[in-house]
């Protein structure tokens, strides 16, 4: 277990630390999926979680997105504690997310759900939805055109904008599942396995992409990632999970070197 | 709640008699439901689907069971050994035909619509309700007709410090053990069982592991329509009176029963029939019976604001 | 009956909108005013008015509702409390009369003008849909449809015995002292109970003579007036950030949460806005059946409304309109008087009233199973969105106001 960054000297600033989880728990029944875990993701860093399937990492996830409420610990976001703050309001604090297993909104097309991911920066309530007045109108336009331009920017063809999100391809499912967490113009970006189904040459686009999201948008990143190409080629950090404890944590090199991770990895014969 | 009034009884009288015989009418007619709350639990647990028409096969079940005294000639001057054969013969009967109209409204109604938008089988299931409703009022008319007291429902059977168990007591929870016990044993070690738990859990796993689901989902229904038509025979016999409108109270009550208990939880349905069971006869022996279904429905919605998965229901991990 | 509905897709919909609203319009001087046509004319308006109320909450937002004879309940009582001979005893046994003429001015009781009355209404029916919503929200499914039915069926049980609950010795102790607000009188109720409250004042409207029960053209009118009202909230909120927000909760709640959608918030505007549309609806329908009576508020009336909403197509506005009409007439036209005379006609010695249920069954049925989607489907929102930004940005969101069917 390492120390937690509290213990440490002098405590940093807030700003660089934009998100850490101290002593995070989660217990379902006598099931603990995620044991006295701490984390921290500093300002502008792309930091990988990795770990076997079932080691905790995406329960981790719905921890930080206010998702599900953690059994003890907490979580700060900036100076806030936001360890009982809804879903809502942790994305209203620029915390965005993907999910592992794709969840667009089925019967809505790609645009509309970059939209949606648009909602917490939006203003019309049912007075303003029902009499539109001109400011509702504008602000319809600019979420309209604002969807499109993430769209355009994860690389999604022109011609797709308005097509149901499950007639897309599985690739492109994905792109317009970042877009939608962009749209939320968040400071922390959490991909839940990015690269998952994507054969080789797909995944090192992503990976890039992943570069790219940082450099253009100057935002934070936090990935789960399987891929370890991918994890190696682009985090700054890697933070290894099993059995829902936290078993190293480092820059990427000296992790694959762990015995410990190796162990967690070959002890159950998965290729790492 | 039956603290409160044993609380109360015991500083009025220094007596439990009068909550104990609430108490164990309750028990005797939270049976009843808990057999139909049987039949929403298994069927929602296995399609999502609640089942509208389910109160109107229990209804239909009494019916059977009350023509089958006629087809089997029992009437008071039967002969009790003769009586439990031919009671034990109406149980099948009744339980047989409830289980197969029950597998048929399947077949018609629900099954053509198992890729349907999730609400349409809950409206071809209101449209079976009203139909059998309506054979109900075709059958025996539209007002209450009263079953011959074959068992002396009201008679005394003992006593056990000072609670009185009745004849229908008697029945109702002798019937009821074995059908539970029966069905628990059933679902966890028959083929048939496993297949519907592995049905219930995840119906495309399950069809890959080789289980044919719609005949899975025929036989939870089968099953559900049979428990109704034993429910049916008892509550004729208990109450001695039955009529169309039957089913679609006992539905709404077994409906709640199974909601309280966890739906898709067997031991939460019978648990949530006997609450319920309970709470109505202290709220008709002390409250007023026009108040009952006010104070049920309240009770379920304190219970949903505490245990939003029912008593007996678990938190769940959800995807993501 | 399919190949008609394409056609009818490819036409201008502005145009059959248009073309309805003319046809609901005119069709009255049609009729005899009196006639039974139009009393189950504006019935259906009514219950148009309902099932749009319903399909905020079941079609838009996805929550299953089996309770909402609670607002219509709600909104009749409105009416009756405050627009009847039933609190006699109120002031004094002057009775309080605001903006009402004719023989309601003169009589004891709390006389309200209809259109305070309606505003009362949706106030107290929203207050009513968030206290239901309340502690659904924590539920997932189908458990929200059981504590929708349960407090629908406490709502129904308070209403028939509401006679027994006193209410004037409080309310005059406590906010009859304040100003402004009049006594009830002691032996003040909630409710008439199974008598039920009645007769209810009729309609009266500005410059205009009170309705009169002969009379049913103008009723027609009030209630289409309420139909085009809640068309136009239901086609402005489904095509707006709220609209949108219901259907991703709809769709996949947890996703929903995670781009921020708050929960609550968005579900309690569905309830509160259902409830709204219900009461406005109740409060109508107690005027125009000159009664509010326990009888009324059973569970069957939700499942009635919740059966138009699914007929016509969950959360499609325009199949909502005609799956209302549609099972308004089944009920009140088509098994009553004309099924019923059908083995007359033919000779046969069979009384059809005996299975008016039946056939409402089998219709149910039958419509479900050839057509499980509904009448007129929801379609896929890309079109919609269409109206709102594409092309003709300048104009964005002005032009699909009616234009679109759900």
């Amino acid at each position: 277990m390492s120390a937690g960054p509290e213990k440490a000297a002098a405590p940093k600033p807030a700003p660089e630390v934009p998100i850490r989880a101290e002593g995070l728990t989660k217990k379902f029944g006598g099931l603990t999926a995620v044991s006295d875990v701490d984390l921290e993701l500093r300002a502008g860093e792309i930091a990988a979680i990795i770990g076997p399937n079932g080691a905790g990492k995406t329960t981790f996830f719905n921890m930080l997105t206010g998702l599900y409420r953690p059994t003890s610990g907490r979580i700060r976001r900036g100076q806030r504690d936001i360890t009982r703050a809804r879903p809502d309001q942790i994305t209203a604090l620029g915390v965005a997310r993907t999910f592992q297993n794709i969840r667009l909104f089925p019967t809505m097309t790609a645009r509309q759900n970059v939209m949606i991911g648009r909602h917490s920066r939006m203003r019309a309530g049912i007075f303003g939805s029902i009499f539109r007045p001109p400011w509702v109108r504008n602000e319809e336009r600019e979420v309209w055109e604002r969807a499109a331009e993430e769209l355009r920017f994860v690389g999604l063809k022109p011609e797709l904008l308005d097509r149901p999100s499950t007639a897309l391809s599985y690739g492109d499912q994905r792109r317009v599942e970042i877009a939608r967490a962009l749209a939320s113009d968040p400071e922390i970006l959490l991909l839940d396995e990015p690269t998952a189904g994507m054969d080789p040459r797909e995944s090192g686009e992503l990976a890039d992409f992943v570069l790219r999201i940082r450099e253009e948008r100057k935002l934070s990143i936090l990935l789960i990632e399987h891929d370890m190409k991918v994890v190696m080629g682009i985090s700054d950090r890697v933070t290894v999970l099993d059995h829902g404890e936290l078993i190293a944590e480092g820059d990427p090199a000296a992790v694959r070197e762990d015995p410990k991770v190796i162990e967690a990895y070959l002890g159950r014969g998965a290729t790492a | 709640m039956p603290v409160a009034f044993a609380i109360h009884d015991l500083s009025a009288d220094g007596s439990l008699v009068r909550i104990g015989n609430n108490l164990k009418d309750g028990i005797s007619n939270g049976a009843i439901w808990a057999l139909v709350a049987l039949g929403y639990t298994m069927v929602y647990g296995i399609v999502e689907l609640i089942n509208f028409a389910h109160g109107e096969v229990f209804m239909i079940g009494s019916f059977i069971a009350f023509a089958a005294f006629g087809w089997l000639g029992l009437d008071l001057t039967t002969a009790i050994p003769l009586l439990i054969l031919g009671l034990a013969l109406t149980l099948l009967i009744s339980a047989i035909a409830s289980g197969a109209l029950n597998g048929m409204i399947e077949k018609v109604g629900y099954r053509p619509l198992r890729d349907a938008p999730k609400l349409a089988p809950l409206i071809t299931a209101v449209g079976f309700s009203f139909i059998l409703q309506n054979v109900g009022v075709l059958w025996l008319g539209g007002s209450q007709v009263s079953v011959p007291d074959l068992i002396g429902s009201q008679n005394l059977l003992f006593e056990v410090g000072g609670i009185d168990i009745t004849n229908g007591d008697a029945l109702s929870i002798l019937t009821t053990i074995p059908l539970v016990l029966g069905l628990t044993l059933f679902i966890d070690r028959a083929r048939m069982g496993k297949a519907m738990r592995a049905t219930a859990q995840d119906p495309d796993a399950a069809r890959l592991m080789g289980i044919d689901v719609d005949k899975t989902i025929s036989a939870t229904f089968l099953i559900g329509g049979v428990m109704a038509g034993a429910a049916g025979l008892i509550y004729a016999l208990y109450q001695t009176t039955i009529w169309f409108h039957q089913g679609f109270e006992a539905g709404l009550i077994a409906f709640t029963a199974a909601v309280m208990g966890g739906i898709g939880n067997l031991r939460g349905a019978v648990v949530g029939g006997l609450i319920i069971g309970c709470i109505q006869q202290i709220s008709d022996n002390r409250i007023g019976p026009e108040w009952t279904p006010v104070i049920v429905f309240a009770f379920l919605v304190l219970v949903m604001l505490v245990r939003p998965r029912g008593l007996l229901g678990e938190e769940t991990r959800q995807a993501g | 009956m399919s190949s008609v509905l394409e056609r009818a897709r490819r036409i201008d919909q502005r145009f059959l909108v248009a073309a309805a609203i003319l046809f609901a319009v005119l069709l009255p001087f049609f009729f005899d005013s009196g006639s039974p046509f139009m009393d189950d004319a504006v019935l259906a308006l009514a219950y148009v008015v309902m099932a749009l109320g319903l399909n905020v909450i079941v079609g838009f937002a996805g929550l299953l509702d089996l309770g909402y004879v609670a607002f219509f309940a709600i909104g009749a009582f409105t009416m009756g409390w405050l627009g009847s001979t039933f609190y006699s005893e109120s002031n004094g046994g002057d009775g309080i009369h605001i903006l009402v003429t004719g023989a309601a001015s003169n009589l004891p009781g709390i006389h309200i003008n209809f259109l305070l009355v309606l505003v009362a209404a949706v106030v107290f029916t929203t207050i009513a849909g968030v206290i239901i919503g309340l502690p659904t929200l924590r539920l997932r499914g189908d458990y929200i449809a059981i504590v929708t039915l349960a407090f629908g069926e406490i709502i129904g049980q308070v209403a028939a015995n509401g006679d027994q609950i006193k209410i004037g010795p409080i309310w005059d102790a406590t906010l009859g002292k304040l100003p402004l607000i009049p006594d009830l009188g002691s032996s003040a109720t909630l409710t008439r109970g199974k008598l039920g409250i009645s007769p209810v004042d009729k309609i009266d409207l500005p410059f205009m003579d009170p309705f009169t029960s002969l009379n049913s053209r103008p009723w027609y009118f009030v209630a289409l007036g309420l139909v085009l009202l809640v068309l136009f909230v239901n086609v402005r909120l489904r095509d707006s950030r709220l609209g949108r927000a219901w259907l991703a909760l709809r769709e996949d709640e947890v996703a929903a949460i995670s781009m921020g959608i708050p929960t609550v918030k968005t579900k309690l505007m569905a309830y509160g806005t259902g409830a709204a549309l219900g009461g406005m609806s109740g409060a109508f329908l107690g005027s125009f059946l000159n009664t509010v009576n326990a009888s009324q508020f059973e569970f069957l009336f939700s499942i009635f409304i919740l059966a138009m909403v699914i007929l016509g197509g969950l959360g499609s506005v325009w199949g909502v309109v005609i799956g209302a009409i549609l099972l308004s007439y089944v009920n009140s036209w088509l098994i009553p008087d004309v099924l019923n005379g059908l083995p007359g006609q033919l000779g046969l010695d069979f009384d059809l009233t005996q299975v008016s249920f039946a056939i409402f069954g089998f219709i149910l049925v039958i419509v479900m199973i050839l057509r499980p989607e509904g009448l007129i489907p929801e379609r896929s929102r890309k079109q919609e969105m269409h109206g709102i930004g594409a092309g003709d940005t300048a104009g964005a969101g002005t032009d699909v106001e009616l234009g679109e069917a759900g």
